[in-house]
């Protein structure tokens, strides 16, 4: 009997299929992983499971009955949870206040239920259920002062609260580090054994090697592949995702070119939010003309901030930023771009496309004033399109009719625009932040080679990235960030992950005994 | 404008107008009269004869100014709802030059008027868009209540100190003849026009094909990614909101100096050429040629309003239902705009085809 059964699973969003016939299974008891690139229709399918979308057509069957469902209350009666990418929970409340939210245990008195809540009994049955699966969280601490690690247990165990029987996790380990995704493997498999069936929906291979019983490969709405773990391999996966043979990380051969010309340069950048609080605090560093600075740290951790202060739509508060020597601190964009700039923004439909407008439009996004295009303010719609065409050609972008609009093309085409538009400009520096996110690993590969080649040429790149492997594959040397401050600085080729994840998590080793 | 999707925006321009023409048709026949007999005299007098199509285009003239006025800042997501005091504003000042400059030619006199308008719509459309650009202080609301203030303080200048003191009700003195346009022909059409339709193919220029126009599409789709890619926002929406009311500073005093010739305290009409603006705006979906269009239509309806009631029962409130049943019409999306019209049609039939297999 499998937990869950999906036979033909159809889903259409006007003329676009997102899920087309989908049929998969999960047996009880495992750890099921669904890989795809993105926008291959994994989050679609875990929609339509979780009762956020309903299928065009086809049948979802839970433990073989047939189920139809209208919300999520429908699928978490049936024994469905859901633990999304971006955590739910009220920061000022405390752990056990988190989870019991609108599951509220009310005091009673003989039989009947009063109006207040009857804390101490909430307490216990939360610790009971903590205990029970070995979960590492105190009851009374507040949500807003622990990790994120921990609040992702608390997403666990508020589902584990209303007794769900499958547990669905979306891209759990995104905003993890190394040590915290161990935990998290260690406390899935926990699960498993006791019981629970889990799907996880993940794009990371490692991850899925390490975590999972069976694996379902997604890729254009449709099933490419049902594998057992054990019988396949990261490169194999990666084949079904893409279709071809990809290489999982470039070489970095050739080195990095670095004299030592100072090309960027930050001093003591400090900021603060909306909010007053201090995001940056006295950041410094440097990249050298040919090197690749990689800023490493779990996100949140201010690199958010430092790319928003280095891009200009963030004012510095103090500070300096020098490129070749020139003081470019709290220009705007354009001037940045002019100074010789190139930014690959960390949102790509927020800051770097306008998913409405057309291909040829985004591709001169920061660089109207170009003699190419523009004549006496007026844009010249045939250069315009030699432009777009030339771009798609070179950087093979696939879309599907040149002239529609950005929000038809996939992630990773959309990525490689932003690409073209910046590297095509003759910057000195590249600030890439989150180059790769969410872009399909065909994509990743080229990106990847083009930073390199951009780099070879003598040119520099501020790289900032979330993806530990980007940065300990790409980088010259590496910075990890870690609450709004850079706490070290590794060379990649000898730290470990272990040592920047440690970083990461804001421990920092002491070196021989330096200093106690 | 033919991208995708362009079938199904039509429908849902053409259809709120045909289902106001309809109802209003029922008004119609419940006075007793052939609504088909009705709408063809209101149009063939206001379309197909010389005189009346003529006075169809001179009454568009302000209102092809007015709703691009609107249609530039809408575009940018800015709402300057604050046309009409702009227009009234510039109409009454381009009057008062137009009355006590004496002794200048004809083309001097007029462009020195329409210089006025602009500069006072100019004036009065930047304190609502200082406040937004510095203080963030919502622009809908104070241009819109910033138009009723504007009645107020003009109906105490023109009872005031600019009232004409032989005449029996409030206005001012009647412009000088050297700033009032001529009358080309039999109708009513004047050099006005041509000034609105050359205004016209500038915007249509700026919107469509200027630096200027792709950053207002930016700025109104997308702000945070129009600010990242090195847009001034700021600048951005002072620069459009001086063109707004330059728009409809120009559409007062070129109004002033072709039709009304002084100030009264009807001086736009009911509900005003600023807010009729709005509306042919929203039919023109806010792109030029549609404005134009819209203009025109509109102005058709006006102008054939007073020839139902000349030539038949129906009273001309009649049209003054169907502009309001235009607008609420027009509020409502009868088709969702994000897919196009082929795809929707597919998929209708499909379900369908699947009913008939079962």
């Amino acid at each position: 009997m499998s937990m869950i059964r999906t036979i033909e699973l159809t889903k259409k969003f006007g003329d676009f299929t997102a899920n087309d016939k989908i049929s998969f299974s999960v047996e009880p008891q495992e750890i099921k992983c669904i890989v795809g690139e993105n926008g291959a229709g994994k989050s679609t399918l875990m929609n339509m499971l979780y009762g956020v979308l309903q299928p065009t057509s086809g049948t979802i069957l839970i433990e073989e009955k047939g189920m139809c469902f209208k919300s999520p209350q429908d699928a978490i009666a049936c024994g469905i949870g859901m633990v999304h990418q971006h955590f739910k929970l009220v920061p000022s409340l405390t752990v056990y206040e988190n989870i019991l939210l609108g599951a509220e245990i009310q005091k009673e008195w003989k039989g009947h239920k009063l109006l207040f809540i009857d804390k101490g009994e909430e307490r216990r049955k939360v610790r009971e259920l903590i205990d029970r699966y070995h979960f590492q969280l105190n009851v009374d601490d507040r949500v807003e002062n622990l990790s994120v690690g921990l609040c992702q247990q608390i997403e666990i165990l508020k589902m584990l609260y209303r007794n769900v029987k499958i547990l669905i996790l979306d891209e759990p380990t995104s905003v993890l580090t190394p040590q915290e995704v161990d935990r998290l493997v260690e406390n899935l498999k926990d699960l498993r054994d006791a019981g629970k069936t889990i799907v996880v929906i993940t794009h990371k291979l490692r991850e899925v090697m390490e975590l999972s019983d069976s694996i379902t490969v997604i890729k254009a709405g449709k099933v490419v592949g049902n594998v057992l773990t054990k019988d396949t391999c990261e490169r194999d996966l990666a084949q079904m995702m893409v279709g071809r043979d990809v290489v999982l990380t470039v070489s970095n051969e050739g080195g990095s070119t670095s004299g030592t010309e100072t090309r960027y340069q930050a001093e003591k950048l400090t900021t603060i939010n909306d909010f007053g609080k201090n995001v940056l605090n006295e950041v410094s560093f440097e990249v050298k003309a040919g090197e690749i600075l990689g800023i490493a740290g779990v996100e949140g951790n201010g690199q958010s901030e430092l790319v928003k202060v280095l891009t200009g739509v963030m004012l510095a508060k103090q500070g300096k930023v020098l490129i070749d020597g020139k003081d470019i601190t709290n220009l705007w964009p354009k001037q940045l771009r002019e100074s010789g700039l190139g930014i690959i923004p960390e949102d790509r439909y927020g800051q770097g496309l306008c998913r409405t407008m057309s291909i040829a439009d985004n591709c001169i996004a920061g660089y109207l004033d170009d003699p190419e295009v523009n004549r006496f303010g007026i844009l010249q719609s045939r250069p315009m399109g030699r432009l777009r065409d030339r771009y798609i050609e070179k950087y093979d972008i696939r879309v599907g009719d040149k002239h529609g609009e950005v929000s038809q093309l996939s992630g990773g085409n959309a990525q490689k625009i932003i690409i073209a538009r910046e590297f095509e400009n003759n910057p000195r520096l590249i600030i890439a932040c989150q180059p790769t996110r969410g872009v399909d690993v065909g994509s990743i590969e080229f990106i990847h080679k083009q930073l390199l080649a951009f780099r070879n040429a003598g040119n520099s790149v501020l790289l900032i990235s979330s993806e530990l492997s980007e940065i300990m594959s790409l980088s010259d040397r590496v910075a990890v960030m870690y609450k709004g401050e850079i706490i070290d600085e590794v060379d990649p080729k000898t730290a470990s992950t272990s040592d920047i994840g440690l970083l990461m998590a804001g421990m920092k080793q002491e070196k021989g005994g330096a200093s106690a | 404008m033919k991208g995708k999707g362009f079938a199904v925006k039509l429908i849902n321009t053409i259809l709120p107008v045909l289902l106001a023409f309809s109802i209003g048709g029922i008004l119609i026949l419940v006075t007793g009269e052939n609504p088909f007999e009705v709408y063809g005299i209101m149009f063939g007098k206001s379309l197909f004869t010389s005189k009346g199509f003529g006075n169809t285009l001179h009454y568009a003239s302000p209102l092809i100014l007015t709703g691009l006025a609107i249609a530039i800042t809408f575009k940018a997501n800015i709402f300057n709802m604050g046309v009409q005091g702009q227009l009234m504003f510039g109409g009454f000042f381009a009057g008062i030059a137009g009355a006590y400059i004496t002794g200048m030619s004809s083309l001097p006199h007029q462009l020195l008027c329409f210089a006025v308008g602009a500069l006072c719509g100019v004036a009065f459309a930047m304190i609502p868009a200082l406040l937004r650009a510095y203080f963030k202080v919502d622009e809908m609301v104070v241009t819109l209540t910033f138009n009723y203030a504007m009645i107020k303080v003009l109906e105490y200048l023109s009872s005031g100190p600019f009232r004409e003191q032989g005449s029996g009700y409030v206005c001012t003195p009647t412009i000088q003849g050297s700033a009032m346009f001529t009358r080309l022909g039999d109708s009513r059409l004047t050099g006005f026009f041509f000034v609105a339709l050359a205004l016209f193919a500038v915007m249509w220029i700026v919107m469509k094909k200027s630096s200027l126009g792709y950053q207002v599409t930016a700025i109104g789709q997308n702000p945070e990614f129009a600010e990242a890619t090195g847009m001034r926002v700021r600048r951005k929406i002072l620069l459009l909101m001086a063109i707004s009311g330059a728009l409809a500073g120009i559409a007062g005093a070129g109004y002033m100096m072709s039709e009304e010739f002084k100030y009264t305290l009807t001086f736009s009409g009911s509900p005003g050429l600023g807010w009729d603006g709005m509306l042919i705006a929203l039919l023109g979906r806010h792109s030029p040629v549609g404005i134009l269009i819209a203009s025109i239509f509109y102005s058709a309806l006006k102008t054939g309003a007073d020839n139902i009631n000349m030539y038949t029962n129906v009273p001309k409130e009649v049209v003054a239902v169907i502009q309001g049943l235009m607008i609420l019409f027009l509020a409502v999306r009868f088709l969702d705009e994000r897919y196009d019209l082929k795809s929707r049609i597919r998929t209708l039939r499909k379900p369908a085809e699947e009913d008939m297999e079962k």
